[in-house]
């Protein structure tokens, strides 16, 4: 792709406006069209999320607004107000389409706060690690190693059964639970950095540890970073979810969507299918556009996926 | 979807139709399992259902909880303070050896004094001083006249002296010390799998029914059913009440239902002049107003809560125990629906502005506990008082809800419980759940609430003495209608118990909810 320009022109007129590398990043990113449709749902699952309070019928976390005489009514339903159950209603009488809405506003508050707070926490700790090396990156790589070695769901539960219920809590276990991975990720790459001689040059100016790591490191090392970024989300997600499924997370009064599967489970075998289904279908649509936007940045980013 | 549903029973059922059961096995799935073998180490429903099987006792109950012969052929208070039993001879345990009042002297000795027990039967063998007269006759005197001797006395399983002395926990959980006398041999135990039993053939009663039985613990609710429905197992207990529906068009499932002595009801905090869960008061405690607490039973829709969340399968409550149990009161009524009056009487009692309030319940310990949690809350949110909800899993719930809080008191404000009669009639609630908080002498063992009443505890304590039943009832009756209309606690309903079987197979409910193969009937 870069070679239908030529280098004069490049260099010449400096940072070229046709080929910016946020320009070529884009056009890049726009050669998969089922990438483009990942990332148009997942705008279109933000904006649902952020608005949910305006364009949601009912606010299903409020329990002076169900009632449980209208509870699992069929999609389509009219209800005792006489509103209209679109997707139907839980047990307790909530609209399902307003809870999806609010189930996926926390989905994916939680899914970004926890894995923006993760990058942050195991981005550092990965570069000092690297850059630093020795006795303190061996001890951090043990713990990393330590925390690894046990499956994320198993920490996450234990977490969330000693801190307790509600959505910070749950943000932070997950970052807890996450971190290692970016910590892991960022010292591999930052270790090859470290050894390049751009880095050398900076030390030899003496520049201080924090103006190395951070200013001439950390962007060399953004790009799988990224890609990390976008898998860790979505498996934040599907952990909130099982959390919830498994009744440990967010208050019963508050669903998210793993709280609603868990409570379509229980009428599962009656033919109440509309319970668990749709709040499956939400979180399932979620997780597949980010893992696909997630895939497509992987194949931009990797050089040596690189056409 | 309706049609793949469909579909998919239709080959469950066609599996079900190819597979037959072995006549003489039996596969038990259920909900909850025990935490040992050990007969007197918890006193929990699981672990007496599963010790039922293994050993006798002195006095047996039946299905309704009325008394019978056990190990003891007959008993009969000799005066007001001593009871005499008279043992059945030539009852063996099953390593053949014989059993005797040693045994039973034995079991008393042991019973309270079990290492690390989570839950004592000391309060069955409390102030109980028994002596052997010879070997088939005991006296047990009491301090003071004591009506419930037989009933305390069912509750303790009888266990060989020769096997128990020197036995620990973990040599009945093993099998090594699990010999009794009852139905039923202990072959395995593998906790959270399985609980292996055969039949004794040399049993000095009605002999078992069947040779072996693997009873499974499914805790999951549609697990349970989705076992049942696939041949796994050949009953289930607790069936949940959203999967009755399409059970009953079921040919190939048999319900049995019954209703249980297990009242579902709302425990407040009766004490604290500032209640940790009580906000937006300015540091007061409405619940101690009974105008507040009337107007709670008021906002509470108790038929929408068994039509809608019981699926029907429950009876709406107004007191500790549903008809026909001994001390049960003709004169008190199930509380009606009224939301009007609720908020009237709310602001009479100076909180029409309303006030916050936290219930806390279990999500795993009663059928639909959490469902039912939420419902409450939406009738609360609607009298204007701001309800929050928070349930928990029963192994966290309860040791809060009885210590959580500063020097070992309740810790939350307003919760959601259960109480099942273990004797059978009103004065276990009413000792229970309603008399003064009182350690020593245990009184108000469960009394989360630390509802204290001078007359209740006054009149409970005389019945507990009254020997004469027709007076005991009076009494008893006059107790319950005293605190329930004090609001001490506030009833919601009687659970229905719904066991299910292949068929051939049925089971006759038991009010106790216990799952007792003995109370398996082949058709």
């Amino acid at each position: 792709m870069a070679t239908t320009e030529t280098f004069p022109v490049a260099s010449s007129e400096g940072v070229a406006q046709a080929e910016s590398p946020l320009k070529r990043f884009l056009s890049d990113y726009c050669d998969s069209k089922v990438a483009i449709g990942a990332l148009f749902v997942i705008m279109a699952i933000a904006f649902v999320a952020i608005f949910a309070p305006l364009i949601s019928p009912q606010n299903p976390y409020d329990l002076g607004e169900i009632d449980i005489l209208d509870g699992r009514q069929p999609p389509g339903s009219i209800g005792l107000t006489g509103m209209k159950f679109v997707l139907g209603t839980d047990d307790q009488g909530r609209d399902m389409l307003s809870a999806i809405f609010y189930g996926l506003r926390i989905s994916l508050a939680v899914g970004a706060m926890s894995g923006f707070l993760a990058l942050c926490l195991g981005m550092s700790i990965g570069l000092v690690a690297a850059y630093f090396g020795g006795r303190v990156d061996t001890i951090i790589m043990r713990i990393v190693d330590l925390q690894l070695s046990f499956p994320a769901i198993l920490v996450a539960l234990v977490l969330v059964a000693v801190l307790g219920k509600g959505v910070d809590k749950i943000i932070i276990a997950l970052v807890l639970v996450q971190w290692a991975y970016y910590a892991r990720t960022v010292r591999g790459s930052a270790l090859v950095e470290r050894e390049k001689e751009y880095i050398e040059a900076a030390i030899c100016l003496a520049l201080s540890h924090r103006r190395v790591v951070f200013r001439h490191m950390l962007p060399n090392v953004m790009p799988p970073l990224i890609v990390v970024v976008t898998v860790q989300v979505a498996h934040a997600i599907a952990l909130e979810a099982t959390l919830s499924f498994l009744g440990i997370g967010l208050p019963v009064t508050e669903p998210s969507l793993g709280l609603l599967i868990a409570t379509g489970f229980d009428y599962m075998l009656t033919g109440n299918y509309w319970i668990s289904f749709f709040p499956g279908i939400a979180l399932l649509i979620t997780i597949f556009s980010i893992n696909l936007v997630g895939d497509q940045l992987r194949d931009i980013l990797n050089p040596r996926l690189q056409k | 979807m309706k049609r793949i549903t469909l579909g998919l029973l239709g080959v469950v059922a066609a599996v079900l139709l190819a597979g037959t059961v072995g006549a003489a096995d039996l596969r038990v799935g259920l909900k909850l399992e025990p935490s040992s073998i050990d007969p007197h180490y918890h006193n929990l429903g699981p672990n007496n259902s599963a010790a039922r099987h293994i050993f006798d006792r002195l006095v047996h109950t039946n299905e309704k909880q009325q008394l019978g012969p056990g190990l003891a052929v007959s008993w009969k208070p000799l005066s007001d303070t001593v009871w005499e039993f008279k043992l059945r001879q030539g009852v063996k345990f099953h390593d053949g050896s014989p059993f005797t009042a040693d045994d039973v002297l034995f079991t008393f000795e042991r019973a309270p004094n079990v290492e690390a027990s989570p839950s004592s039967f000391a309060l069955y063998t409390k102030g109980k001083t028994l002596k052997k007269i010879d070997d088939f006759t005991i006296h047990i005197t009491t301090e003071r006249p004591y009506p419930l001797m037989p009933n305390d006395v069912s509750t303790l399983n009888i266990i060989s002296k020769k096997h128990g002395e020197g036995a620990k926990t973990a040599d009945y959980n093993s099998g090594k010390a699990a010999i009794g006398t009852g139905p039923y041999k202990f072959v395995e135990w593998v906790p959270g799998d399985r609980l292996v039993l055969e039949k004794n053939p040399d049993y000095w009663g009605e002999k078992a029914a069947f040779d072996h039985v693997v009873i499974k613990p499914i805790n999951s609710d549609p697990t349970r059913v989705a076992a049942l429905l696939a041949g796994d197992v050949d009953m289930i207990d607790q069936v949940p009440t959203a999967d009755i529906g399409h059970l009953k068009t079921n040919p190939e499932v048999v319900l049995s239902q019954g209703v249980s002595n297990r009242v579902i009801y709302l425990h407040l905090d009766h004490d604290r002049d500032d209640s940790p869960f009580v906000t937006g008061t300015g540091g007061k405690n409405p619940l101690k107003d009974v105008r507040v607490r009337k107007a709670i039973s008021k906002a509470i829709n108790r038929p929408a809560i068994v039509e809608k969340v019981m699926e029907g399968i429950a009876i709406p409550a107004g007191q500790l125990l549903p008809e026909g149990f001994f001390g049960v009161s003709p004169n008190l009524k199930v509380e009606a629906y009224d939301p009007e009056g609720a908020k009237k009487l709310l602001a009479e009692a100076g909180w029409g502005g309303g006030f916050g309030l936290t219930l806390h319940g279990p999500n795993d310990r009663y059928i639909n506990d959490d469902k039912i949690a939420q419902a409450i809350g939406q009738m609360l949110t609607r009298v204007g008082i701001e309800a929050k909800i928070e349930t928990m899993p029963r192994s966290v719930y309860f040791s809060r809800a009885s210590r959580g809080g500063p020097n070992k008191t309740p810790e939350f404000s307003f919760i959601l419980v259960g109480w099942g009669a273990g004797t059978g009639e009103a004065s276990s609630p009413l000792k229970s759940l309603l008399h003064t908080y009182d350690k020593a002498r245990g009184f108000g063992a469960s009394n989360r609430g630390r509802y204290s009443n001078p007359e209740v505890d006054k009149i409970i304590e005389d019945a507990l003495a009254t020997v004469d039943d027709a007076k005991r009832e009076k009494l008893l009756q006059k107790a319950t209608e005293i605190a329930i209309n004090d609001l001490g606690i506030i009833p919601l309903h009687y659970q229905v118990n719904t066991w299910a079987t292949r068929p051939g197979l049925a089971y006759t409910p038991r009010t106790d909810e216990a799952t007792l193969l003995m109370n398996v009937v082949k058709k």
